[in-house]
């Protein structure tokens, strides 16, 4: 039985777009004429040769109306976090030009940006540092079955500006899609730290795109707990000259769960420094794919980039594909990158047990520990705390093992 | 408390221990000293169970039980310690939570309460004294960063807390200045006692100026060439294995 109210995503892009400013309706024009000359990615798709991405293309979903993020902490002085639908409606000249700042988006962030209906913006002026950082929540409403939500945030920071941003994406049905975007522009020496935490999230499909300024930081840290199929894009164009970011991101991978990171960072001036470290653990029948590229523009010299991705794979049904890669076109730089999927350590393993810890629970604490450690990068304590739970509830022995470090 | 009887081992079909005989008493010390490559730490990883080892001869009773067909937490629960020659760093895991957990398995085994919070912090910090291991040591994690004298010193920490009742250092004395080997001695004699044993494995002839030892065994080649006192050790240090050997070959 079919539901009326439900289509296929490509099918429910409108023919046009009669709302909101012109540049808007320009934008999402463009962005859904893409979509129908391309569709959506098949298995067939490079960059999406291992995600099941046929469920989500071929389902049919009913619109979900509520899409903005909810702010569930204090906003800090000087900082403005405002409805992007409400800012289209009054003051849409704030911002043109600042949505699809890393250019035309393609597949799931086309969509995105053709139909998101609202969002927020975030906006540190120059020179304010919000000490305290800004919590969001992402929460799909269960108004119906097979649901699906656009939310989009953006992000700017201006010269000089802080900002510590926590985004959490929970509790969605296995049958619930969420197909976010958000952006993030840095200013001149602006620094952001970016905390984001998928848990038991359902379909999820999910773009960051970061532009930063030069001397600017960037440091993000994702922590991924299973879910249906999860699919994650970070990319960072590191525009200015001494940019840095840091990405890293931590998974735990159980069940049928499908959890997917693409990282893509552009060294595109000089005196950039850039590192990556995933770490993911695999067990059930789940499956884990890491992506990572970082591309060195010919101009940018002095480019320091590392990348690396470490896995855990537990049991002999767990998948883990991963792939690194550099492409340098500069002659000057210093890059490195490392894989690895393996089991515990068999020596740690031993010097645990010859202290007389039983095997199954020195099993646990080496597990933890090897996901605690990227989790320990995050700075806000109260959030550390929260992930280190989370970790905790959903390894064997978790309760024994609490104090662990 | 320990009897090796004709054990013979081997790594990848390749014959290391070649017929073992070593029987330690409660209340004594015994030194093993040997080249490098005789199979002194292959010894003492059989005896704390670790893989890879295939043992094709012989047996090991530790307290009337066969210590080979025990897990290696097991063996701990009943007593056995391993100082080992190469500890391992275990980054994540901080290094009083895990000898904590190590404490109060062993105490379990024992039927006895684990200890709570308090009680282990002190005594952790009572025995951090003892073998003066900073106390920023004992909050890091397990031998992450540690230089590698800190982490014999850590090792015998650990000892200190669990206070087995047979205790193999396997070279504990490699990588000490002469201070910190005083202060790794004091702690495994205020150790020593009519319950406990040691086996003490060092190329050094002054580590057991200050543990001394009730016998010395020399082993070449996967094979106990000598025993004797004390005063083996110091002739092995005038004179060299190959001279050791020959003697005894004669
Ligand atoms: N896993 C292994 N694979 C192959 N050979 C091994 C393995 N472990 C030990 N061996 C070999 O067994 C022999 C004994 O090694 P062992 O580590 O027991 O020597 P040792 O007496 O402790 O030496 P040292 O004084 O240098 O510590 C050596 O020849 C070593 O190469
Ligand atoms: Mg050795």
């Amino acid at each position: 039985m079919t539901n009326p109210s439900r289509q296929t995503l490509l099918g429910s892009l409108p023919a046009s777009f009669d709302s909101g400013p012109e540049w808007l309706r320009a934008l999402r024009g463009r962005a859904a004429d893409a979509l129908r000359e391309q569709g959506l990615p098949t298995k067939r798709t490079e960059a999406w040769r291992f995600t099941p991405v046929r469920s989500v293309v071929d389902a049919e979903f009913s619109r979900e109306e509520e899409s903005a993020p909810s702010l569930v902490s204090a906003v800090p002085e000087g900082v403005a976090v405002r409805s992007l639908r409400q800012v289209l409606q009054a003051e849409p000249e704030l911002l043109a030009g600042r949505l699809d700042l890393g250019g035309a988006p393609t597949h799931f962030a086309a969509l995105n940006t053709a139909l998101f209906s609202d969002g927020l913006w975030i906006d540190v002026p120059a020179g304010t540092a919000g000490e305290a950082p800004i919590e969001l929540a992402h929460a799909i409403s269960t108004s119906s079955e097979r649901g699906v939500a656009y939310p989009r945030v953006l992000v700017t920071l201006g010269d000089n500006a802080e900002l510590t941003l926590i985004e959490t994406y929970a509790g969605g049905e296995a049958e619930q899609l969420t197909n976010s975007v958000v952006e993030v522009d840095l200013g001149r020496n602006a620094k952001m730290s970016h905390v984001r935490v998928h848990e038991n999230a359902g379909l999820q499909v999910g773009r960051v795109d970061v532009r930063q300024g030069a001397d600017s930081s960037y440091r993000s840290t994702v922590v991924t707990l299973g879910g249906a199929l999860l699919r994650f894009d970070v990319r960072c164009l590191l525009q200015g000259k001494g940019a840095e970011c840091q990405l890293d991101g931590a998974y735990l991978i159980d069940g049928e769960d499908h959890v997917d990171h693409h990282t893509l960072v552009e060294h595109q001036a000089s005196h950039c420094r850039s590192a990556q470290t995933y770490r993911g653990i695999a067990s059930g029948k789940g499956t884990a794919v890491f992506d990572g590229i970082v591309v060195v523009h010919r101009d940018a010299q002095k480019t320091e980039a590392h990348q690396e991705n470490r896995n855990l794979l537990l049991s002999d049904t767990a998948t883990v594909h991963t792939k690194p890669h550099l492409e340098i076109d500069a002659d000057d730089v210093v890059c490195s990158h490392g894989v690895t999927v393996g089991s515990l350590d068999q020596e740690q393993l031993f010097y645990l047990r010859a202290r007389g810890i039983p095997e199954d629970l020195a099993h646990s604490m080496l597990t933890y520990a090897f996901l605690k450690t990227i989790v320990d990068r995050v700075s806000h304590e109260p959030t550390r705390a929260r992930m280190r739970e989370a970790l905790l509830t959903r390894l064997p022995h978790g309760d024994d093992i609490e104090g662990v470090a | 408390m320990l009897k090796i009887e004709d054990l013979h081992v081997e790594v990848d079909g390749k014959p290391i221990l070649k017929g073992i005989n070593l029987e330690i008493e409660a209340g004594q010390v015994h030194a093993i000293m040997g080249p490098n490559g005789s199979g002194k730490s292959t010894l003492a990883y059989v005896l704390a169970g670790r893989e890879g080892y295939d043992v094709t001869k012989g047996r090991v009773l530790y307290k009337g039980q066969d210590l080979l067909e025990m897990a290696p937490e097991m063996r701990a629960a009943e007593g056995l310690f391993l100082g080992f020659q190469y500890p391992v760093a275990i980054p994540g895991v901080s290094n009083i939570y895990f000898l904590k957990a190590a404490l109060n398995a062993v105490r379990k085994h024992r039927g006895e309460e684990p200890l709570d919070a308090i009680d282990f912090m002190k005594l952790s910090k009572e025995k951090a004294a003892l073998v003066q291991l900073p106390d920023e040591l004992t909050k890091r994690c397990v031998n992450d960063g540690f230089s590698g004298g800190e982490k014999k010193r850590n090792e015998i920490f650990q000892m200190a807390v669990l206070e087995p009742s047979l205790a193999v250092l396997d070279e504990t004395d490699s990588g000490l200045d002469i201070d910190a080997l005083k202060v790794v001695a004091e702690g495994v004699n205020s150790l020593r006692g009519p319950e406990r044993a040691m086996l003490v494995i060092t190329h050094y002839q002054r580590l057991l100026d200050y543990i001394v030892p009730d016998t010395v065994h020399v082993l070449i080649d996967g094979q106990i060439v000598r025993t004797g006192d004390k005063d083996l050790a110091k002739q092995l240090e005038r004179e060299g294995y190959a001279d050791v050997q020959g003697a005894q070959q004669l």
